[in-house]
């Protein structure tokens, strides 16, 4: 095995890790003429590692070395982790004023690196630390992020609450590997992929500990009820371009990893996580919706909406994988469709926040939003089309992302033993979009029907601007033309589907070395609908 | 003659894990919550030892996945050492009921 066989493939990953590593040396020399060279750096870093990915195209499965394992989920993953990671860099351009700005950059790049190797993670350990590597910087950016005993307050309640659902993920893990006998997800066998998690529904007291452990661990990366608490102080106390990465990468890693450990299980799970699920969506919408109309400050409001989103895409999640579907039908694709245009979205909405001040301090509540859109008409524009699609308004991306989801849940199969509870669980969240309508409308109403309060006064600069007209403007292109981005959530679901799982043939891993064959791979072709395989339903 | 088996190892396991979240439940010590943060990590790496000992001979993953939950251990311990001086510098105290500044 020659070397590039390993690194090529990673390549995305490995820009963004010497990327991330100069960040940090560059950081050293704090002077002034040095600090403007680290933005520029992160941002050239994170455009290499998105054209990697494009030279790469969709891995093939075979490539790349054990432990992980190189889909076409990694491919979309990449694709719109370090898209949207793009849009952070811009939003983050001038955080922190302080010197600090190279470990800021640095931390930002481990953070998506995180999530890249979330993706590709095909063993228990390597995913735990993938998630971990995703966490471990948030905490460092939210104490960077300003220099004010409140982000050091936001920094310690989000660094323990942290902690702790990491060491709760690695308990559950370990019941994981107790049930299954080996820390690997997918094995290789005959040229096909295995899942070793596969317990069926009628799993032991250990797999099934292990799954509710897990689930609690990761609910608090994705700001699931019960571990959603930390999310209002959080986002209050960070500063607000920190914010909108707060709300994408830890949940994007989050979802990431459940269906990754989700479809390991071959999505053959009992009833108890079932209903354990549903009750988790349910209060995670009701809780985000009910709570943020009774907030003042918008970074609160937003918080809570995260909360509530968290909610909607739990509907996917449990909808779960369905062979052949495009995202109308597919839930993981629906959610895969959803959290990508939910970063942007909710980003652009921080980005407005990050681009003023009112009064000398950093915009914050719905008075210092008052009149901004007489000041300022195109950020106002910008900031009404994210806050409309995360309502979920035609002619926004956010409302094809709410209506995948819930007509994903609403076509379920009839035989499905879920059906019935989920389109309960759907009309549940179409009543919660409704209740959030009236948030969000304060919001816009703020920005457009009040007179100004307080002078606010632009502070973000160019690239803080350029952010906030990327994140607004693919809300409207998307929803013309949904196509793209419907069909790479679709392919990225394939390797969920037991039946036409691709082909893989070199992995190899520590426990096993029978379990992988030397004969080259062939994947299945990505173009789902001329694949026509019968797929199986996800019946739990 | 009792014999020590798999479930004795996992009840430890869970007694430690218990213990670990009840004392981040109750202590309002930055450092206390820590040590029980540690405490159910460590719950982890008895539980992945113990597993590999008893599903088989010649196992090795569970261990060395004990080995890189002990790293993050010692990383998160630097990481809230450097937080909790952050807090320390703005408000002098490491008791988190001190810090709650943010209330909605």
């Amino acid at each position: 095995m020659n070397v590039e066989a390993y690194l090529v493939p990673l390549a995305p990953e490995l820009i963004l890790l010497i990327g991330a590593c100069l960040a940090l040396i560059v950081g050293v020399i704090k002077t002034p003429r040095q600090m403007q060279w680290v933005s520029p750096l992160a941002l050239v870093v994170v455009l290499a590692a998105l054209l990697a990915t494009w030279r790469l195209g969709v891995p093939d499965g075979s490539q790349g070395p054990p432990g992980l394992w190189l889909t076409s989920l990694t491919f979309y993953t990449r694709c719109i982790a370090l898209g949207v990671g793009l849009l952070i860099v811009l939003v983050n351009w001038h955080q922190p004023v302080a010197e600090e700005r190279g470990e800021y950059m640095a931390m930002i790049l481990f953070s998506l690196l995180g999530v890249l190797l979330t993706a590709s993670a095909n063993d228990l350990l390597v995913l735990f630390f993938a998630i971990e590597l995703v966490s471990v910087p948030t905490y460092v950016l939210i104490a960077l992020s300003r220099e004010d005993s409140r982000a050091s307050e936001a920094a310690v309640k989000y660094f323990f609450l942290g902690a702790m659902s990491a060491a709760i993920l690695a308990y559950g893990l370990s019941f994981l590997y107790g049930a299954a006998g080996t820390t690997t997800l997918y094995a290789f066998d005959e040229g096909a992929a295995v899942s070793k998690l596969a317990f069926g529904a009628q799993m032991g007291s250990h797999a099934l500990i292990g799954l509710l452990l897990v689930f609690v661990g990761l609910a608090f990366k994705v700001a699931a009820v019960p571990l959603h608490v930390y999310a209002a102080d959080v986002y209050e106390g960070a500063a607000s371009p920190v914010t909108g990465l707060l709300g994408f990468v830890p949940k994007f890693a989050g979802f990431v990893a459940l269906v990754k450990i989700f479809g390991a299980c071959n999505w053959e799970l009992p009833n108890t996580v079932y209903w354990m699920l549903w009750v988790v969506a349910a209060a995670t919408m009701t809780a985000g919706n009910v709570l943020a109309l009774l907030q003042k400050n918008v970074k609160r409001i937003l918080a809570y909406s995260s909360i509530a989103h968290t909610g909607y895409m739990l509907i996917g999640l449990l909808v779960g994988p369905v062979a052949g579907q495009g995202p109308m039908r597919d839930g993981v694709a629906a959610l895969f469709f959803y959290v990508a245009v939910y970063g942007a979205m909710n980003l652009g909405a921080f980005a407005l926040f990050a681009a003023f001040r009112t009064g000398g301090r950093p915009m914050e509540t719905l008075d210092d939003l008052a009149g901004i859109a007489a000041r300022a008409p195109l950020s106002a524009l910008a900031l009404a089309i994210c806050v409309f699609s995360l309502m979920g308004l035609p002619p926004t991306a956010g409302f094809l992302g709410k209506l995948y989801i819930f007509s994903s849940a609403f076509s379920l199969d009839e035989s499905h033993a879920f059906c019935g509870p989920l389109i309960v669980l759907a009309v549940i969240g179409v009543v919660n979009s409704a209740i959030g309508a009236a948030y969000y409308l304060r919001i816009v109403a703020a920005a457009y029907m009040r007179g100004e309060v307080d002078e606010s006064i632009p502070t973000g600069g160019r690239p803080v601007r350029w952010g906030l007209a990327l994140c607004s403007i693919p809300m409207i292109v998307l929803f013309a033309w949904p196509g793209g981005l419907a069909n790479q959530a679709r392919n990225a679901t394939i390797v969920l589907h037991d039946s036409i799982r691709p082909v893989h043939a070199r992995l190899t891993t520590t426990t096993d070395a029978t379990e992988h064959q030397q004969q080259p791979a062939a994947f299945r072709p990505h173009q789902a609908p001329r694949r026509g395989a019968p797929g199986k339903p996800a019946a739990p | 003659m009792l014999t020590i088996g798999l479930t004795h190892y996992l009840l430890v396991a869970a007694v430690l894990f218990c213990s670990g979240i009840f004392t981040m439940m109750t202590k309002r010590n930055a450092i206390g919550i820590l040590i029980g943060v540690e405490l159910v990590l460590n719950s982890a790496g008895v539980n992945l030892v113990a597993f590999d000992r008893y599903l088989g001979p010649g196992r090795v993953d569970g261990q060395i996945m004990a080995l890189f939950v002990i790293v993050l251990a010692a990383a998160e311990a630097a990481l809230a050492v450097g937080i909790c001086i952050n807090l320390y510098k703005n408000l002098a105290t490491v008791d988190v009921d001190t810090a709650a500044t943010l209330r909605g």
